[in-house]
């Protein structure tokens, strides 16, 4: 791929901005009153369906002596204890604006960063089972902007399909895109607007 | 625009009959791409006042009939004041002296409009005349009545008339824009005339809207709008106001594009997965998928002949013009210069597609003849220009730049030479869409 450099910046980039971002630059609501928009707070959505008390497990397996650590989930990795969440009524919470994904220049495709901040996101879904997440769209405002819509609509897509791949339920995931009509920053120069073209996820109720 | 313009109009005939067969000859040969501009002087237009006085109804009709002929390009327009002697003006109903058209002839023009307005009972009355000065004889004369407010109405259609005598096309004088213009927040939908001037907004979702596009017949808009949340087709009507939804699939519902014969939208759907280009009725009803690729397809244009449609696809790795058939067979790659051009336009005409692109380093309003061949690029230091729209006579387009400041509306003639700003407002107006000839 040509872009593959480009790519690595706007990771290098990508990072930078979250890091600023989490440090709570919040969201301009460029317009108002979006039904779709609205976040939701921060609150503990009512309880989860009360898993019944072996859950997460699928296969049981012949249970030997000792119960705790079967050490359920062929898991590899980061993720340490799945069950963690014993007293599991309220969701976990999650940082969505830290998981926002960054594209480069009319481009849709996953960049490893994104891909990995899809996994995580996968991974809270998965630990999470009602949330509903709405993958927003977003590009920078050079070229049309008719255009720059049916491309925020490639790179929620891109997003939605890479989750889907994970195992989400599609009826748990929705797109939309706003083309270059939210931007996140001003789109004054190059660094604003490679902050613009990005994926948002947001919770619905 | 609930207003009705009752302007009553009596074509001067008697004065038509007097001056001949002066009607058939074509003064300026438009079609010929070299054609020589008409020297025409517009002398003041005389105002003869009852009621109120301060109005300047004469100093107005003067200048807006300026700023018409002005921007057709056809003209070469000389100041009457660079004459050091007055030169008279006639009475209503008279034909200039021989010594006047001699003076006139005197200052290099081939033309000449005289006019007068009048305010009396609450009725304005315009009369103007344009007149042959090397024949001395009358080409066209026309007389128009109405209320205080439609001056500027009187003034646009008798400049189509001038137009329309010396050419022999009709000027686009009678026509608006539509556009978006951010508002309170957001992004509402606008109408102006085609000069830039009565302003009026059409939209208050307090949302997005984007997109608008005149009916061939001028009584509606197509446009898209986030009101419920998604990006979802609308219909408005422009003089009543009845606004309707009529596409609200999952996901893009946008870039409406009129058949000729206003029967058919196409548009942009992303509803089956990945944005496809569709045709389908005002109602909603005989849905047509056209393409059917997983690149992105997107903003179609109508060809005036309604056999061909022209679109923007990334199928090739970058956004590019192509052109199908109008039932989405024989997909045909248009352009090849540069790596990012979007939005075309099928010109009235016929003869042209434009588009706009990042060619030479910024992104410019550009056109391409259906062939693929004659790319022209029309724009130059203008900042980011996008959106182009065609006027009804396709010698000029409109498009939005942000060079400074804006984005703003601004007009340019087709060949590149010439070019007006028409908005100046800060707010950010963009995607500008030329309405057809609108008649009252």
């Amino acid at each position: 791929m040509l872009r593959k450099s480009s790519v690595w910046l706007v990771v290098l980039i990508a990072v930078l901005a979250m890091a600023f971002i989490a440090s709570g630059c919040s969201k301009k609501q460029v317009v108002k009153e979006e039904a779709a928009g609205k976040p939701v707070a921060a609150a503990p959505a009512p309880a989860p369906a009360p898993t019944p008390g072996p859950a997460p497990v699928p296969g049981p397996a012949p249970v030997p002596g000792p119960a705790p650590v079967p050490g359920p989930a062929p898991v590899p990795g980061p993720a340490p204890v799945p069950a963690p969440a014993p007293a599991s009524k309220a969701e976990e919470a999650i940082d969505l604006a830290g998981l926002r994904l960054y594209f480069a220049f009319d481009d849709y495709s996953l960049s490893t960063k994104a891909k990995e901040n899809l996994e995580k996101l996968g991974a809270w879904m998965n630990r999470n089972p009602n949330p509903k997440i709405q993958i927003e769209g977003h590009t920078c405002d050079i070229g049309t902007a008719e255009y720059n819509l049916a491309l925020g609509e490639r790179r929620a897509t891109s997003g939605k399909m890479y989750l889907e791949r994970l195992g989400i339920s599609p009826n748990r995931l929705s797109t939309i895109s706003y083309g270059e009509e939210r931007p996140m920053l001003p789109n004054k120069d190059e660094a604003n607007r490679s902050k613009n073209r990005r994926d948002e996820f947001v919770k619905m109720k | 625009m609930k207003k009705y313009f009752d302007i009553l109009v009596w074509a001067l005939t008697l004065l038509l009959l007097s001056a001949g067969f002066s009607w058939g000859k074509v003064y300026i040969d438009i079609t010929s791409p070299s054609f020589r501009k008409l020297p025409i002087a517009i002398a003041p237009f005389e105002a003869s006042l009852t009621a109120s006085g301060e109005m300047k109804l004469g100093e107005r009709a003067t200048d807006i009939l300026t700023h018409d002929l002005d921007l057709t390009g056809f003209f070469a327009l000389i100041d009457p004041k660079s004459s050091g002697e007055k030169i008279g003006q006639t009475s209503p109903g008279k034909v200039p002296e021989t010594e006047d058209f001699r003076r006139w002839a005197n200052l290099g023009t081939e033309a000449l409009i005289l006019g007068q307005v009048t305010y009396q009972d609450r009725s304005l009355t315009l009369e103007a005349r344009l007149y042959d000065v090397v024949k001395k004889e009358l080409i066209v004369g026309k007389r128009y009545r109405g209320e205080i407010t439609d001056l500027s109405r009187m003034v646009h259609r008798f400049a189509d008339e001038v137009v329309l005598a010396l050419t022999g096309e009709p000027g686009f004088f009678q026509t608006k824009i539509v556009y978006v213009s951010k508002s309170g927040g957001g992004k509402e939908i606008f109408l102006m005339d085609f000069d830039g001037r009565n302003v009026s907004q059409l939209t208050r979702h307090q949302s997005i809207c984007i997109s608008p596009r005149f009916s061939p017949d001028g009584t509606k808009i197509a446009f898209t709008s986030y009101k419920s949340g998604n990006p979802d087709l609308y219909l408005k009507y422009v003089g009543g106001g009845e606004e309707r939804r009529i596409a609200n699939y999952p996901g893009l519902n946008i870039t409406p594009s009129w058949s000729p014969d206003g029967q058919r939208l196409a548009l942009t759907l992303s509803k089956d997965g990945n944005s496809e280009i569709y045709t389908m009725r005002l109602d909603g009803s005989g849905l047509a998928r056209l393409t059917n690729h997983p690149a992105i397809d997107v903003s179609p244009s109508w060809s005036p002949d309604g056999r061909r449609i022209a679109f923007v696809s990334d199928r090739g790795g970058g956004p590019q013009i192509y052109v199908m058939n109008a039932d989405g067979q024989n997909v045909q790659r248009l352009t090849f210069q540069g790596s990012y051009n979007t939005h075309p336009s099928w010109s009235p005409r016929g003869d042209r597609i434009a588009f706009d692109a990042s060619a030479g380093g910024g992104y410019n309003i550009c056109t391409i003849r259906p062939d693929g061949a004659d790319y022209r690029v029309l724009t130059d230091n203008l900042g980011r220009c996008e959106s182009p729209s065609w006027s009804p006579d396709g010698r000029h387009l409109v498009f939005s730049g942000n060079s400074q400041g804006g984005p703003h509306i601004y007009m340019i003639n087709a060949e590149g030479t010439q070019i007006k700003r028409l908005t100046f407002q800060n707010g950010g107006d963009t995607n500008p869409y030329w309405s057809p000839r609108i008649q009252d």
